[in-house]
């Protein structure tokens, strides 16, 4: 086995599985903030892409925005997509799974289908902002653009961590998720809470969608796969918790890339789904195994 | 006793009621053929008749049993593929690829249900789902068997005594005789031991443990029996189209199966029925607006969970029970009187 080879599919998976974490990190949130899951996250996070994207490729009045600025614009968007979104998962929430699951799903059909009313079905590939050629370190060949997501990602989820532990707003973020009533008796105001926690899960869902745009594919389907994967990824570290979220999606990439590389590549998707399922048969409180918020 | 009397009395005249809708409704389905003006319309009916089948299942499942069992679409796709793998390779009938489908399903089914042993509610709901997955990638790679993406084409219709079922009136025949048994044989079922055994599971998994109810089997049985109404839907699908790919079971078919079920009403067979009638309807007339029906669709799925969750048969319900409309069923009101006046005496 080339080991050169070898770590390259790693840092791949890594990439990849850094865009799952933050998608998942959105499932994760919002469920421990408002036990909903939420089965329009995958649309979401094609929406904040296409909020992103449609600046820097010039798809709006022929602007060619600079990337960091897209980027921005992107995250900055899509929150207030997530603020406004609240208002129709408050009722949503308190309904059975089934419902939830059903409702969301719902969300993500209206919004999916409007991009393709409004952008075509067709999708396009978007230029990097950096160089095309691989940076060749030890042999190993790495994409700017791919260390770019990687990068990317790790400061955003260190920015999440440091707001939540730090700050005032992230303290009584997690004091609402943690205990609605007494927060509430507490004088935080937990719809407020909720709908900053939808805002940060839909940012982080087109910071994931615009930094591996020009690693992916741009269409309004793009949604469904790496929903239903980031979903898997939240799954696995254990739902409702965030570190989970984060190892979760890393794990989920890196067995993609993993299997892709080395087992069979038609196979990839279904390797990792039992991979997942086999995970939750041994141990079903997720990888990071923390104690989550249980509804009973 | 005046009471008892208008009650014996209102139940004969509602149980004549019943018998006339009853024959009312065998009329059109039995005459609709002749009624539909065009082939088309027999064709959009064929297809509903087999998503009410795999709605059913599904019900049964989610609905009575409350297991997720998000891989119907999968399943579906397993019967759809043992019935066009035996009828193209050996050249097997319909009639026996139809058992045939039912038990490759089902034996599917009691593989994707063994995870509702560990898990449940939404960690099932992606477990069932990731194997639902996996299930359809087998279908598209498994070239040799399966004919990969591009599917399975030339699949025979059926034929009855010689007679070809090879049109869609005829084959409407055959799918109403098939949907008619599968809603009887549900009802059965869930009327007696197995019914009760489901629900009990449903409505609390501990308390039903505690009474002796065998939770392993029942969660398996739900599947199984869930997987098997998906399977024969699947070989009645692949004998009426002729032609089947891995892409018309995606995850996105189980999504269809299951809005179905919720707007006609989860935990309600006749719900399956009517969300099985009116989505592939509704999706039809909807073709009209082009890319604006998938965002009605959308609006339409939210609005049924957000107001009326029970779905159209959830609404009946609560028309049923409401005063305004007590006349449309007097056996039901005298019955509620005779209730309400027993509830009352301990009080006076």
């Amino acid at each position: 086995m080339n080991i050169g080879i070898f770590l390259q599919t790693i840092i791949g998976g890594i990439g990849i599985g850094s865009l799952y974490a933050l998608v998942a990190l959105g499932y994760s949130m919002v469920y421990r903030s408002m036990g909903l899951v939420n089965f329009a996250q995958g649309s979401i996070y094609m929406v904040g892409t296409y909020f992103g994207i449609i600046w820097y490729a010039g798809m709006v009045m022929g602007l060619h925005v600079p990337y960091p600025i897209a980027l921005l614009v992107g995250i900055l968007l899509n929150a207030c997509l997530g603020v406004l979104l609240e208002r129709i998962f408050r009722p949503l929430a308190k309904l059975d799974l089934m419902f939830m699951l059903l409702g969301t799903i719902g969300l993500g059909f209206v919004l999916d289908n409007l991009f393709v009313i409004i952008f075509g079905a067709e999708g396009f590939a978007v230029r990097s902002p950096l160089p095309n050629a691989p940076i060749v370190v030890l042999g190993i060949r790495i994409l700017p653009q791919m260390l770019l997501l990687i990068g990317g990602s790790a400061l955003l989820m260190v920015g999440l961590q440091v707001f939540l532990k730090r700050t005032r707003s992230g303290k009584a973020m997690r004091a609402s998720a943690m205990d609605h009533d007494i927060a509430s008796a507490m004088g935080i105001p937990v719809n407020r809470m909720n709908a900053l926690t939808l805002a940060i899960g839909s940012g982080l869902a087109a910071a994931a969608g615009i930094l591996a745009a020009p690693i992916v594919y741009v269409n309004p389907a793009m949604g469904s796969a790496v929903g239903l994967k980031g979903f898997a990824a939240a799954i696995l570290g254990g739902l409702g918790s965030i570190p989970g979220a984060i190892a979760g999606g890393l794990v989920f990439g890196v067995l993609e890339a993993v299997s892709a590389g080395y087992i069979s590549s038609s196979y990839t998707r279904g390797i990792a789904f039992l991979v997942m399922v086999i995970v939750l048969m041994v141990k079903p409180s997720g990888i990071v195994g923390e104690v989550t918020v249980e509804k009973v | 006793m005046s009471n008892q009397e208008l009650f014996g009395l209102t139940r004969k005249g509602s149980r004549m009621v019943k018998a006339v809708l009853l024959a009312l409704v065998a009329c059109v389905l039995l005459a609709f053929p002749f009624l539909a003006q065009n082939r088309y319309q027999v064709h959009i009916i064929n297809t509903a008749g087999i998503y009410i089948l795999i709605s059913l299942g599904l019900n049964i499942a989610m609905g009575y049993a409350g297991q997720f069992n998000l891989a119907m679409g999968a399943l579906w796709g397993v019967g759809a593929y043992t019935a066009a793998i035996l009828n193209t390779r050996f050249g097997i009938p319909f009639w026996l690829n139809l058992p045939a489908a039912m038990v490759a399903a089902g034996v599917m089914g009691a593989i994707v249900g063994l995870p509702s042993f560990k898990v449940r509610s939404h960690y099932l709901a992606i477990v069932t789902i990731g194997l639902g997955e996996v299930i359809n990638i087998i279908l598209v790679n498994e070239q040799k068997l399966t004919g990969g993406a591009d599917g399975i084409a030339r699949i025979q219709m059926p034929s009855f005594f010689g007679i070809p079922i090879n049109t869609d009136e005829r084959y409407y025949y055959l799918i109403l005789v098939i949907v008619v048994l599968g809603f009887l044989v549900a009802r059965q079922l869930l009327r007696h031991r197995i019914g009760r055994s489901f629900r009990a599971i449903r409505d609390d998994y501990q308390a039903a443990k505690a009474m002796g109810v065998n939770t392993a089997y029942y969660q398996i049985l739900a599947f199984v029996i869930s997987a098997a109404y998906a399977g024969a839907a699947g070989a009645l699908f692949a004998h009426l189209n002729t032609y089947i790919s891995p892409d018309i079971f995606e995850f996105s078919s189980t999504l269809f199966i299951m809005t179905m079920t919720m707007v006609g009403g989860m935990g309600s067979l006749a719900g399956s029925v009517v969300g099985g009638l009116a989505l592939p309807i509704l999706q039809e007339y909807l073709r009209v607006i082009r890319n604006w029906q998938l965002v009605v669709y959308g609006v339409a799925i939210m609005a049924v969970v957000l107001f009326f969750p029970g779905g159209v048969m959830g609404v009946m319900r609560r028309l049923r029970s409401s005063r305004a409309l007590r006349w449309l069923s007097p056996g039901k009101s005298a019955q509620e009187k005779l209730q309400a006046e027993e509830t009352n005496v301990p009080g006076n």
